[in-house]
């Protein structure tokens, strides 16, 4: 009998369940391969992977479902291909992002008793995390970095959230250590990658008012602002698609603006001064060693090349995002980030090092990938009450588990794993009473903004005024002195099938304030605003103490929380001190923490 | 990079290619481990198909290594495979001496004894790890093993002398690290190890957990140890006669053995040997993981225990 092992272990009837079980798949990566082959072997009956990437060549030395012959095919479809042969699980691939709402609408997913996150990005960690809160569907949530690992289930509503713990918070130098004074390499590297690259092929604004600059020099700060706008202008220049101004960007990054520097003399009291690279010139032989430093002319070729590649591709892409496995941004940032050491008299890097630190990635080892795949599909088990002669237990009984040898956090446990704590009471995500708002198309196009608003004023009993979040992009809809969009259709104001909002009390009675309630948009087939029944709870507003011990929950109690936006760590109301000393330790793989190596 | 030359050239061995010997094969072919081979002599049955994906369901009757060789050697063309069909316990005692270092899984406790005695003669370190349902464990011997490890320098320097029955730190050099400009410590700590053997006699947690630590450990503990009392395979175990072999381990390991629970007990009677895929990628993860930790010279090795509980997920090292 071909299944006879997962029979003795989980018992007859619960090997029957999992063979109907159906599961979701996030990630078919290094993490999503070894799962993925772990769920085939112990037999589940239907496996939906979804990932959108394409296999690249440095994935072939840990995710072991791929070789060279596969280089560019589409990672989930040759994965499910890959492992085919030892399957009795009907296998199903998306190549597709998770969050693309048309594709995969909420409907979708409540079709699976079980998500699998095996991610490398927080915004995707954070997008099912939410879908499972909104279907009460347990989550198992895994990452790894280096030899750095840790799984977590997570059941909605009974445990933390993946968002109720402050996730490690990235790396991040004052602006002008990196804009005038950089002191390492790294400082330069970061500079190329989140500002020059930024400015120049993608869409991002000018220095907001709340950056924290790290200076109170007036002179320095008006120079970054006007530096900022300067670059932006640049950027129109590209988009013209004329090569032959390549010099002019040259010469106003490394040139011009270095020497607006110098002209700062405050900063050079103690510090070397910056060197402008004058009377540079192209010759256009490149070096095609990636592991070596190239010489500083190397380097002004390179970055001549890859700006010449990037500018024609500007136009049918509209813009460009860094990506290390993309060759012309890494070579644009790793050629700038040399050239402006080699201005600031640091020492130069190879392409490869940049690729690792711009990437902001340890290197991904297979074997701690293997382990928490292994443990994420072991801890599933429990999780679907699907062990033999094991009592349902009680959510909180379950237990997380962290590599804690490896992370150097001791020495006689290879795993740490504490139970799972409930749900912080004040994260952002999972404390919210939350409902799904079914519309039909036309919906859509005749409803008011109004119409919702006093729709839902009504129905949770709101006092007085309220304001509406569109959470997915963190635009204020409306509120008490904000009514411009009130007449406008829902279409109008880019409400859609998948659009989270946060209602949010505006008013303060007596009583105190009504919780918020987000509500999540989706599309069907009957027509009108039908709110889904929701308890919603009156909160007493505290009086601050004196020692303002308070404050935070009164902003939260606001609404004033913004979430999901990893730009603006400072304005999270999570409680530090709650935070595990698992989650400490880990640095998932977020995009800008950067590792120093 | 030394680590990686060394990798390059280590030859290793591993015994039977089940579902814990294909995670451990899969682990060190992608990690570029120069040398690597495989013994096994078994048939590909029914049951390893749902342990293993290095088979095919049409390949049922034929010797396991034969079918899964070119699956192996398919996902690193670098490494050198090599694969034998011949049954390991036949094996002259120099077949042993040829490898820098020796796996050993799903063997009975008898052929782990003989196997780690080779190694000890031939001084190369020995991995001997295997499965029991929702349970694992992985015994380690390396003999004698210097490891190297740098951390940055705390306001107390770090003494020389002994760490724990085990273990001793014999050296320690600063250095500067320049680009930080701080200073760093380099630890040189010297494994012991014991023999597989002496370990099932005299291997004791006396004195070596606290009272919570005692109160907390998980039966697997105990019961993997019970286990190893039935030295030529688990064919005669009931629940009834684990449990006292349970309550032995107890004694001798200086555990309670009234915190040893019926439902741990009926779980290892039943489960004695079974081999189940997200275990054996817990498992097969970490031994491969210390293997190349060990060929390239680096951080401290396991010593010289470990049990996997897979339903708490308690996974300890104990010096034994």
């Amino acid at each position: 009998m071909a299944d006879a092992s997962a029979v003795r272990l989980l018992g007859q009837e619960n090997y029957e369940r999992l063979r109907s079980s159906r599961v979701l798949l996030v990630g078919a990566g290094g993490i999503g391969c070894e799962l993925l082959k772990n769920l085939v072997l112990m037999g589940f009956g239907e496996i939906h992977i979804v990932d959108l990437d394409i296999i690249d060549l440095s994935n072939l030395n840990r995710q072991f479902l791929f070789r060279q012959r596969d280089i560019k095919q589409a990672k989930a479809t040759t994965a499910a291909r890959a492992i085919e042969h030892v399957s009795n699980s009907k296998l199903v691939a998306h190549q597709a992002n998770i969050m693309d709402v048309d594709q995969f609408p909420l409907a979708w997913f409540s079709q699976f008793s079980i998500f699998f996150n095996a991610l490398d990005n927080l915004e995707a960690r954070r997008y099912v995390n939410q879908i499972a809160q909104y279907l009460r569907k347990p989550l198992l949530e895994s990452g790894t970095a280096g030899f750095d690992g840790y799984i977590q289930p997570i059941i909605p509503g009974a445990t933390e959230c993946f968002d109720c713990t402050t996730k490690e918070t990235p790396k991040t130098f004052p602006v002008c250590t990196i804009r005038s004074t950089p002191s390492q390499p790294i400082h330069c590297i970061v500079w190329a990658k989140n500002f020059l690259f930024s400015q120049l092929f993608a869409s991002s604004g000018s220095v907001s008012a709340d950056e924290d600059l790290g200076t109170d020099n007036i002179e320095e700060i008006e120079r970054i602002r006007q530096e900022t706008n300067e670059l932006h202008e640049l950027q129109e220049l590209i988009r013209l698609g004329d090569k032959t101004r390549i010099n002019d960007i040259f010469e106003k990054v490394f040139v011009k603006d270095i020497e607006k520097l110098l002209a700062i003399e405050e900063l050079w009291k103690t510090r070397e001064k910056p060197t402008p690279l004058y009377n540079f010139k192209f010759d256009g032989t490149p070096n095609k060693n990636l592991n070596t430093v190239w010489a500083i002319q190397e380097q002004i070729n390179a970055f001549v090349l890859a700006i010449e590649k990037l500018m024609q591709r500007l136009p049918s892409e509209n813009q460009i995002e860094f990506d290390k496995d993309d060759p012309d941004t890494l070579l644009f940032v790793a050629a700038a980030a040399n050239i402006r050491a080699s201005i600031f008299n640091l020492p130069l890097k190879s392409v490869f090092d940049i690729k690792q630190i711009a990437g902001g990635i340890i290197p991904a080892i297979a074997t701690t990938n293997a382990i928490i795949a292994g443990l994420s599909s072991l801890a599933s088990l429990r999780v679907l009450n699907l062990l033999k002669d094991q009592n349902k237990a009680n959510p909180t009984e379950l237990n997380m588990a962290f590599t804690a040898k490896a992370s150097n956090m001791s020495n006689n446990r290879y795993l740490s794993n504490p139970q799972l704590a409930p749900p912080n009471p004040r994260c952002p995500v999972c404390s919210i009473v939350r409902g799904v708002l079914t519309l039909s198309q036309n919906d859509f196009e005749t409803l008011r903004l109004s119409d919702l608003v006093n729709a839902a004023q009504k129905k949770y009993s709101y006092s007085g005024e309220v304001s509406v979040l569109d959470k997915s992009t963190q635009r204020l809809l409306a509120d008490f002195d904000f009514e411009d969009l009130l007449d406008k259709t829902l279409a109008e104001v880019n409400v859609a099938r998948g659009t989270i909002l946060l209602i949010s009390d505006e008013q303060d009675s007596e009583d105190g304030i009504r919780a918020p309630v987000e509500l999540y948009v989706e599309q069907g087939e009957s027509a009108g605003i039908r709110l889904p029944d929701l308890e919603v709870p009156l909160v007493k507003t505290v009086a601050a103490e004196p020692d303002g011990t308070n404050s935070e929950e009164d902003a939260f109690m606001q609404g004033e929380i913004i979430v999901g936006d990893d730009k603006n760590p400072k304005k999270r109301h999570l409680d530090e001190t709650s935070e595990s000393p698992a989650k400490k330790a880990l640095k998932t793989e977020e995009e800008h923490v950067v590792i120093l190596d | 990079m030394a680590a990686q030359a060394r990798m390059r050239s280590a030859k290793v061995l591993l015994i039977n290619l089940g579902g814990l010997g294909t995670e451990i094969t899969k682990n060190l072919v992608l990690s570029g481990v120069g040398f690597l081979s495989l013994i096994d002599d078994h048939i590909v049955s029914e049951g390893d198909l749902n342990t293993q994906f290095f088979l095919s369901k049409d390949e049922i009757g034929t010797k396991r290594l034969d079918s899964a060789v070119n699956r192996i050697q398919d996902m690193n063309p670098r490494v050198t495979l090599t694969v034998d069909t011949d049954d390991f316990r036949q094996k002259p005692d120099s077949f042993y001496g040829q490898f820098d270092l020796i796996i050993a899984t799903d063997v009975t406790t008898e052929e782990a004894i003989r196997v780690n005695q080779l190694t000890r003669k031939f001084s190369v370190p020995f991995f001997l790890c295997g499965l029991n349902g929702l349970s694992g464990f992985i015994f380690v011997d390396l003999v004698r093993f210097d490891a190297t490890d740098e951390k940055l320098q705390s306001s107390i320097k770090t003494p020389l002398g002994a760490l724990s029955q085990n273990r001793e730190v014999v050296e320690v050099t600063e250095y500067l690290n320049e680009e930080q400009s701080k200073t760093y410590e380099r630890i040189v700590t010297r494994n012991l190890y014991k023999p597989f053997e002496q370990v099932l006699k005299e291997g004791t947690l006396k004195g070596k957990l606290t009272r919570r630590q005692v109160k907390r450990l998980t039966n697997s503990v105990p019961l993997t140890f019970a286990l190893f009392s039935y030295r030529n395979g688990y064919a005669g175990v009931t629940s009834h006669d684990l449990e006292q072999r349970a309550i032995e381990a107890c004694v001798q390991l200086g555990l309670p053995s009234e915190n040893l629970k019926q439902e741990y007990i009926d779980q290892f009677s039943q489960q004695a040997g079974l081999e189940f895929a997200p275990v054996s990628a817990v498992i097969g993860g970490t031994v491969a993981q210390d293997v190349i930790n060990i060929l390239g010279k680096k951080q401290s090795p396991l010593n010289n225990f470990i049990v996997l509980d897979g339903i708490s997920l308690d996974m300890h090292i104990f010096e034994l």
